[in-house]
């Protein structure tokens, strides 16, 4: 087999994320990040950036909610860690966290 | 051991669990310190068909402070990918490899080397420090020194490998400005006796004075059959002095460079089923090492992993644990009026303090220091002005009169497990404290061991090839 057609690890993190993720998913999440820099996570609150971090994303945009009580969320993209104060947003994945403690995976239409 | 497996989190985690560090100026070309790291520890030779090999997410960093505020000028940072010729077969190769990019070699590793210079260097790409020091975006300089180069293969046996040293001697990479670099799988240099150690702190040659007592015997050495990952990296001196030169007085301050390697891993990671994995957010550090077991012996159980995750500007708050070790006070209880004098030293020693945090200051050993100032870190301190021994080195290294050796840096060789008890059983306080008179056995401890000649080689990367699968174990 032609080595170049070869499997490597990365190619495939980054293939598969692409499938978990989605190009939708990684745009939604650059224009989310985008809308907070501007003034909102949530939209409704402004975002604050506390810690600032590393570059650009490339990967998969993960992200939790770092301290409910202070409304901070924290967006992992590419090497860059970003927390934010969205309370709005926070108290809204804490609902959603809080909704279903059954275990298991479930996709809930909005 | 010396690092390997030392802390509960990094012991279930081999590919970046690092073992060894090794600093030294090179026996043979003197105007170059070679840096070794050694990760994936304890490999059992016939380990496949998934042989042993580097992290492709595992970030390695051998980090060196040239000003001695405990924080890196200077980082080699280590990336490696994996390449699969054919996912079809489970093999690891095909039939005999007879070079590196032979196509009977079926999974291959590959790895890049960036050059990071700034006031800082543990900002490239980490995230913000557990201690929760203010994380300022870092002013950081890189330089890629090579990419796409090959690491060799496990060693498999004289079927799969048959010529063995020549394809490490291919994976040895000239980089631009004299710089030499390897990595890849290699014998363990770091010899040790696990089994005695490990059974409360044994010595088999002294074992007859043990709180539970055995005729005294001769030490075993653990590793000599195993093998390990090492990354090595010859520079000029040149490039890592902070004055830019190869210093010739021993006594300056331009003279002395801290070294440690880390390892850091992606700060989230996602397993997303169908043996898919998803990776996010800065690196973290998760294992690092400066002297020998230092995070093994000297670090309680409690706080090895967060020392693990910290850095060595950190350790102020780890000195308590030099100053007072659990182990001088275990080993009069272990060894019933053998050291009298050690059981009645209370005060805090400040002889491990220099050997392990600051360096020794100039006026204490005469002719030598490797002293970098008063912020304790876990470094290894070299002292680059200091010519390398090429005849009859000690393995005791400083101890045995042989300032080439550990605790001025530390080379393959050195017995750095008997250096080590030695000092902590009293032997160096006399350095702080001449009224203190060391227990009779203090200068003598050991395990009864001596390395063995074929773990090494008299060149670059210094360590011996890798034991193979096929002969070791023997029958």
């Amino acid at each position: 087999m032609d080595e170049r057609k070869g499997v490597d690890r990365r190619s495939f993190i980054k293939t598969s994320a692409g499938v978990a993720a989605g190009a939708a998913g990684i745009a939604a999440g650059a224009a989310a990040i985008t809308r907070a820099e501007q003034g909102g996570l949530g939209g409704a609150v402004t975002s604050e950036m506390l810690e600032p971090t590393g570059s650009a994303p490339k990967e998969p945009i993960m992200a939790y909610v770092h301290d409910a009580r202070r409304g901070e969320v924290t967006v992992l993209a590419g090497t860059s860690e970003t927390t934010y104060r969205d309370p709005d947003l926070a108290k809204r994945l804490v609902s959603a966290a809080t909704r279903r403690l059954t275990g298991g995976s479930d996709v809930i239409a909005p | 051991m010396s690092s390997h497996r030392e802390a509960p989190e990094i012991s279930k985690d081999p590919a970046a669990d690092n073992a060894d560090v090794y600093a030294f100026v090179s026996p043979d070309r003197p105007d170059t310190v070679t840096l070794i790291t050694n990760f994936v520890p304890l490999q059992d030779p016939p380990g496949g068909p998934n042989f042993f090999e580097f992290g492709d997410d595992v970030l390695y960093s051998i980090y060196i402070d040239n000003d001695g505020d405990g924080k890196p000028e200077i980082s080699y940072v280590f990336n490696f990918s994996n390449r699969v010729r054919d996912p079809n077969t489970f093999l690891y190769n095909t039939g005999p490899i007879g070079s590196l990019n032979s196509p009977k070699w079926n999974r291959r590793q590959f790895y890049s080397v960036t050059r990071v210079e700034g006031d800082d260097t543990t900002k490239y790409g980490t995230a913000p420090a557990a201690n929760g020091h203010k994380h300022h975006k870092p002013k950081l300089k890189t330089h890629l020194l090579g990419r796409g180069l090959a690491c060799p293969p496990c060693n498999i046996g004289p079927r799969s490998t048959p010529n063995y040293p020549a394809l490490g001697q291919a994976a040895v990479h000239s980089l631009p400005g004299g710089i030499k670099v390897f990595a890849g799988q290699r014998t363990d240099g770091f010899y040790v006796d696990l089994g005695s150690t490990f059974d409360l702190a044994d010595l088999r040659p002294f074992q007859n004075l043990h709180l539970i007592p055995s005729a005294a015997a001769a030490g075993v050495d653990a590793t000599k059959m195993l093998n390990i990952h090492s990354i090595a990296i010859q520079i000029p001196i040149s490039q890592l002095t902070s004055n830019h030169v190869k210093p010739t007085d021993v006594m300056s301050k331009h003279a002395v460079i801290g070294v440690w390697s880390g390892a850091s891993r992606r700060k989230v990671r996602m397993i997303n089923g169908s043996g898919e994995l998803s990776e996010s957010g800065p690196w973290v550090q998760v294992s690092r090492l400066g002297n020998p077991l230092f995070n093994e012996v000297v670090v309680p159980m409690g706080h090895k992993d967060r020392w693990n995750s910290l850095y060595p500007v950190d350790d102020k708050q780890f000195a308590k644990y030099v100053q007072h070790p659990e182990l001088a006070g275990l080993l009069p209880v272990l060894y019933p009026k053998v050291f009298p004098n050690l059981a009645g030293l209370k005060a805090a020693r400040a002889d491990l303090e220099a050997i392990l945090l600051t360096g020794i200051p100039k006026g204490i050993v005469p002719g030598f220091q490797n002293f970098t100032g008063s912020v304790p870190a876990d470094q290894l301190r070299l002292n680059v002005a200091i010519p390398p021994k090429t005849s009859n080195p000690s393995i005791y290294g400083l101890l045995g009169n042989d300032a080439a050796g550990f605790p001025n840096g530390r080379r393959v060789f050195d017995d750095v497990v008997s250096i080590e008890l030695r000092a902590i059983a009293g032997a160096t306080y006399p350095l702080v404290n001449k009224s203190y008179t060391p227990d009779a056995a203090a200068g003598k401890l050991t395990e009864g061991l001596t390395p063995a000649a074929n773990r090494y080689q008299g060149t670059f990367p210094y360590l011996a090839p890798p034991q193979d699968g096929f002969d070791v174990p023997a029958s």
